[in-house]
């Protein structure tokens, strides 16, 4: 089957960015559901902004389906040691070491990331969590992202994109030589 | 009562163990479905399995599967413990075989209320 080029062209279902499926609100519920759950009853976060550290460290879970892209947990080094702890609780172990911390956090996201694809429409796929430096972001426009507070240190969800953002297409003029003339 | 934690995430299973181990389940712990099959064919013989759903090697509906398949552990009940709350994905674990299904975050008492419409409290746990 041939297309014709405008079907080629214009795909039925345009692609929609996060800020169209998803607000800030959500994604707040999302992540003090998770808190109160896994760090504990009396832990809140607080939606005032501030100034992550230098020294952060990311987890994050890729969301695969009609929107793609990743749901992204950054904070401080020493926040997410503190989180790991309120996380284990008293199975935490005397010192932390990296594969705790990285284990924790990665829990943490991964449980935000999945409530948040079942927010958004599917079927989707949840992958496995990763630690590290977090993704790059594609499109400013496809990120839905809270910056709060947790036991008065600054921490971030981001809901990003994975992918860059469509061309914006050329404008459609009758005549098409550049300098005007016609035929 | 024995139960099988199957997650491939440590400071979950510790959740988990410890929320089963108030109720008064023994615990055994296994980072993905494989690692948990072969406990299983060792010989460890739990009441109970809980069980993520994505985890590396083995996920937790092929593991759901493969103990459906075997006619030895007919008896082992299943619960997903996952943060999959998808409808369609909780459909298709109960049709593999899984008996019950709780969403991550959960609370203590979330899971022994789904243990308990189970008949999966031991007897302490009532009091």
């Amino acid at each position: 089957m041939t297309l014709a080029p405008e079907s080629v062209a214009r795909p039925a279902h345009p692609r929609q960015v996060i800020t169209a499926l998803m607000d800030e609100a959500t994604v707040e519920a999302i992540a003090n559901e998770a808190w109160t759950a896994l760090v504990g009853e009396d832990e809140l976060l607080v939606p005032v902004p501030g100034d992550l550290p230098a020294d952060t460290v990311s987890a994050w879970v890729d969301v695969v389906g009609p929107w793609t892209g990743s749901v992204v947990l950054t904070t401080g080094r020493q926040t997410a040691a503190d989180l790991t702890r309120a996380l284990l609780g008293e199975a935490a172990p005397e010192l932390l070491d990296h594969e705790d911390v990285a284990d924790a956090i990665g829990e943490i996201a991964n449980v935000v990331g999945g409530n948040v694809k079942a927010a958004l429409p599917g079927p989707s796929t949840l992958g496995l969590p990763v630690v590290g430096e977090a993704p790059v972001v594609r499109n400013p426009e496809d990120v839905c992202r809270i910056d709060v507070l947790w036991r008065g240190q600054p921490l971030a969800v981001s809901v990003q994109g994975a992918l860059p953002p469509l061309p914006t297409p050329s404008p459609v003029h009758d005549n098409p030589h550049p300098n005007g003339a016609s035929l | 009562m024995r139960a099988l934690v199957i997650d491939d995430s440590r400071a979950m299973r510790r959740i988990v163990s410890a929320a089963l181990e108030g109720f008064g389940y023994e615990t055994r712990h296994a980072g993905h479905g494989q690692e948990a099959l072969d406990v299983l064919q060792e010989g460890y013989a739990p009441d109970l399995c809980t069980i993520d759903w994505n985890m590396p090697v083995m996920d937790g509906l092929q593991f759901v599967s493969a103990v459906r398949s075997n006619p030895a552990w007919r008896a082992l009940t299943l619960m997903m413990v996952t943060s999959e709350s998808e409808q369609g994905q909780i459909v298709r674990a109960l049709a593999a075989g899984a008996h019950e299904y709780v969403i991550k975050p959960f609370t203590a008492d979330a899971l022994r209320d789904k243990l308990a419409l189970l008949g999966m409290l031991p007897e302490e746990a009532h009091l």
